[in-house]
């Protein structure tokens, strides 16, 4: 009989430590992210396709100096403004040879600005919420906020160095496909 | 007479407009949570709390916990994970990259890792981000058959160089956490 009920409480013991993790990720993270989406949701519907739409035309131009336009500040409005998976249709705009790039780019950045907005990719956040939940209980919100602003800068340097090396790859590879 | 009753229309207007734009903003982010944060939520908190039950997590945790816990290691597993053949097995819907994540966590609330590991870790665990989609991304991007050709192996063999620097250059930024 005693060990039907040990067997019992280990049981259920199970469920409960998820029952904990839940109603902690419940509480500390959707109250925020519901009033930040909201925000950002109403800002996105006041900007309009139209206006990203013309970046998109000047970044297809030839050119070194037209990288970063390309694969930072396309991918970056792209993600912000039309969100995973929408942003891919940004490519749309550029020659053909730099598409391959442009996604890398653009698909790198749906995660390192999730520690302030996370409206751009809610269905995964945790990529970064998973690590950033027990940095908090360990080292505190200061931290954790610490590590959402650099998350954000070295993500913008990744993707600008990820278009530019696939960029290269693309070429190359396209290159010896024609030979 | 007429002037007043034309202001105060335009006034109406514009904030039924901008009430009506934050109230659909208001039931997007609602449907948001329900449809894919909440979901992943009891998902995450069921696996978590049966390897944090059973010790199953310590067991994945000692195992992490070499290559997590230093510089070299986490390159180790970036390049691990960003492999050409594995890294499209493993971007799924990000789940794999959200439950290492998520593990790691685990120890970064116990102390056991260091604060200044989180930001490489980060990185270490993503290089696959998107390698899954390729070929839908690039057709979103209304891309020919051709560029998905070479566009998959470019993005794929990209990742193997890019994604072991990622977190070196977030190894240098994580100086003073």
């Amino acid at each position: 009989m005693d060990f039907l009920v040990q067997a019992a409480v280990w049981f259920i013991g199970l469920f409960q430590k998820g029952a904990e993790v839940f109603v902690g990720l419940v509480t500390g993270i959707i109250p925020l992210v519901i009033v930040l989406l909201t925000a950002f949701n109403a800002l996105i519907a006041l900007i309009g396709q139209e206006r990203i739409d013309k970046i998109g035309e000047a970044a297809g131009k030839e050119g070194f100096r037209y990288m970063p336009l390309r694969y930072l500040i396309l991918p970056v409005v792209a993600v912000f403004v039309l969100t995973n998976p929408m942003a891919y249709t940004m490519g749309r705009f550029l020659p053909e040879k730099y598409k391959p790039a442009f996604y890398d780019a653009a698909v790198s950045f749906v995660h390192p600005p999730l520690g302030i907005f996370p409206h751009v990719n809610p269905g995964e956040l945790f990529v970064w919420a998973g690590i950033a939940q027990g940095v908090t209980t360990g080292y505190g919100a200061a931290e954790t906020a610490a590590l959402a602003v650099r998350y954000l800068i070295v993500g913008l340097i990744v993707i600008f160095i990820r278009g530019i090396v696939t960029e290269r790859i693309t070429a190359f590879l396209w290159a010896r496909r024609a030979a | 007479m007429q002037g007043i009753t034309k202001f105060l229309e335009r006034i109406g207007r514009g904030a039924g407009r901008v009430v009506g734009t934050l109230y659909q903003a208001g039931r997007e982010s609602i449907d948001q949570v329900v449809k894919n944060i909440l979901p992943f939520m009891a998902f995450i908190a069921f696996i978590i709390g049966i390897i944090l039950a059973t010790g199953v997590g310590d067991a994945l945790a000692r195992l992490l916990q070499p290559l997590a816990s230093s510089p070299v290691g986490l390159i180790i597993m970036s390049l691990i994970i960003g492999l050409p053949v594995l890294s499209p097995l493993l971007g799924p819907g990000a789940v794999i990259a959200q439950i290492i994540g998520t593990l790691l966590g685990t120890q970064f609330a116990s102390q056991a890792l260091p604060a200044y590991i989180a930001l490489p870790a980060l990185f270490a665990i993503n290089p696959q981000v998107g390698c899954d989609f390729i070929p839908v991304g690039l057709a979103l991007g209304e891309a020919e058959p051709e560029t998905v050709e070479v566009g998959v192996p470019a993005v794929l063999f990209s990742r193997l160089i890019t994604g072991p620097i990622a977190v070196i250059i977030a190894w240098v930024f994580s100086v003073g956490l």
